[in-house]
């Protein structure tokens, strides 16, 4: 992996764009003209949270086929890691868009395609732990969490497209400013925000990598102390 | 033997060790008609309410718990009896077992919705749709196979762990929403307005591309499913 | 909506952002740091019984 930058300068470097992405976003942006007005500047962190945490549960995708492929346990490491900081950031998605929701609409929930899409990722997301606690033997373990890993990455994409364009009688999707119709200057801070976000990722995954690294150690010799 | 072969001979086995038994299927037929009536105290607020618009919601809801059930007590009786681990020590194709599984529980399925499809029309169905029964068939059809093949690959999983009846319900409900949305607009478009073909056309193709998605995954995973 | 109340739910909307993140990371140092520590001190276990066992360790 990339040995050639370290952990703390990846923090550092997530760190200092993101404070620039925020100080563009609020200085620099213009407010925007539609009803949501001042809450769309949630839009400049919501949206790259929500981006990374799909960038996350994609890692966590190939992790379990190279796992599947391999049997090698540290993509069963990196498997546990992205996800668990995908579902994290989803759950940041949720608070955030809701948030948003209340300013913008009104009310806090809506079952609007997005907001639902991702409280359907924490469902699933949540159930790959579950299955997780429930499998004794490792190798097994590792090897049900993989296949699990892969369903549920396929099934994200399926449920998005599910909730937008099939239930009977939806209200048309209200959230716009996050389409490909972005001014130049509402998409700079954003890109910003979103650079800042997926190094941030990076940065936790492999600071995260290190405590499950530790902890498989730690266990190791526990077993070959008391076995 | 070959591949076909062994899918029937297994598939067969399934099938005469159910109907000799018939504990299954009976449980998910009182079941689902169980449900049917408590869907109708649970929505009866007011006086002769109209439940067109929720019958699709209705009848597959009750599918899918029904399906739950059926794929925990097949599976728990294959692992009590240790008639995997036979099945296994002979040469068969993992993947063999995983299509003549999945061909039981559909039609394990298919009987039960033959019993509880009139009941419910029956209970809850307001206009006649004698003319859309095919389109409906072929909703059933295509939504059945998408539950029976994530359900028998997910039972397969869940049978090998510790709380086998309580995960299954876990992993499998979120990963069977996009479809449950599919098929229930579907439904619910042909018995309260009689959807021609073009209305309902994106809820089917996206049933089938579904089925597609996940037949191919369960394929790609069977032989880690079902481990050694 | 009136920007003042506008800028309540934006505020509040980073603030979890901030929270949940600078807290995750504190979290996860002091996991590394407690581990790391763990090890060491096995690994001191283990090499303490080495001779007592007459083995080579593992």
């Amino acid at each position: 992996m990339k040995k050639l930058v370290s952990a703390p300068v990846l923090f550092a470097a997530a760190g200092v764009l993101l404070v620039t992405g925020l100080l563009l976003a609020f200085l620099y942006s213009p407010i925007d003209a539609s009803t949501m007005g001042y809450s769309q500047k949630i839009f400049y962190y919501h949206a790259p949270i929500a981006e990374t945490a799909l960038l996350a549960f994609g890692i966590s995708f190939v992790a379990a086929i190279m796992y599947l492929r391999s049997q090698n346990d540290k993509w069963d490491r990196l498997g546990v890691v992205s996800i668990r900081l995908g579902l994290l950031f989803s759950i940041l998605v949720m608070a955030t868009g809701m948030i948003w929701g209340k300013a913008a609409w009104g009310t806090w929930w809506d079952w609007e395609p997005r907001l639902t899409t991702f409280l359907l990722v924490c469902f699933l997301y949540t159930a790959y732990f579950v299955l997780r606690s429930v499998v004794e033997e490792e190798q097994r373990r590792a090897t049900f969490a993989a296949v699990f890993a892969i369903i549920a990455f396929i099934d994200v994409p399926i449920t998005f497209f599910a909730t937008r364009f099939l239930p009977a009688g939806m209200h048309p999707t209200v959230i716009t400013a996050s389409g490909t119709g972005m001014p130049g200057s509402m998409f700079f801070p954003f890109f910003i925000s979103m650079i800042g976000m997926t190094l941030l990722l990076v940065a936790l995954i492999r600071r995260d990598l290190v405590v499950e690294e530790l902890r498989d150690r730690v266990a190791d010799l526990k077993h070959s102390i008391g076995g | 033997m070959s591949g076909w072969r062994q899918f029937m001979a297994i598939l067969r086995k399934d099938l005469i060790r159910e109907l000799r038994t018939r504990e299954m299927i009976i449980s998910m037929i009182l079941f689902v008609l169980l449900a049917m009536v408590i869907f109708h105290y649970a929505f009866a607020v007011k006086e002769d309410v109209d439940l067109t618009y929720f019958t699709g919601g209705m009848l597959w809801v009750t599918f899918i718990f029904a399906m739950l059930l059926g794929l925990n007590r097949s599976f728990a009786q294959e692992k009590d009896e240790r008639c995997l681990d036979g099945l296994l020590l002979c040469p068969v194709d993992r993947v063999t077992i995983f299509f003549a599984k999945t061909a039981g529980n559909l039609i394990f399925l298919l009987i039960i919705q033959v019993v509880a499809v009139p009941v419910f029309t029956l209970f809850f169905v307001q206009r006649g749709y004698g003319a859309d029964i095919v389109l409906f068939v072929v909703v059933l059809l295509l939504a059945d196979m998408g539950i029976c093949a994530l359900g028998t690959l997910l039972a397969t999983i869940s049978m090998n762990t510790r709380s086998r009846d309580l995960l299954l319900p876990i992993i499998f409900l979120p990963l069977i929403v996009p479809l449950l949305i599919a098929a229930t607009a579907a439904t619910t478009t042909i018995f309260a307005t009689g959807a021609s073909f073009g209305a309902t056309a994106t809820r089917l193709l996206f049933l089938l591309g579904f089925d597609a998605v996940f037949m191919v995954a369960a394929y790609g995973t069977y032989d880690f499913a079902i481990g050694e | 909506m009136t920007i003042a109340e506008g800028a309540k739910f934006v505020a509040a909307a980073y603030a979890i952002i901030l929270a949940v993140l600078v807290i995750y990371y504190f979290m996860s140092a002091r996991r590394v740091n407690t581990l790391k520590r763990d090890v060491e001190l096995l690994e001191q276990e283990v090499q303490r019984r080495q001779p007592a066992a007459g083995e080579s360790g593992d």
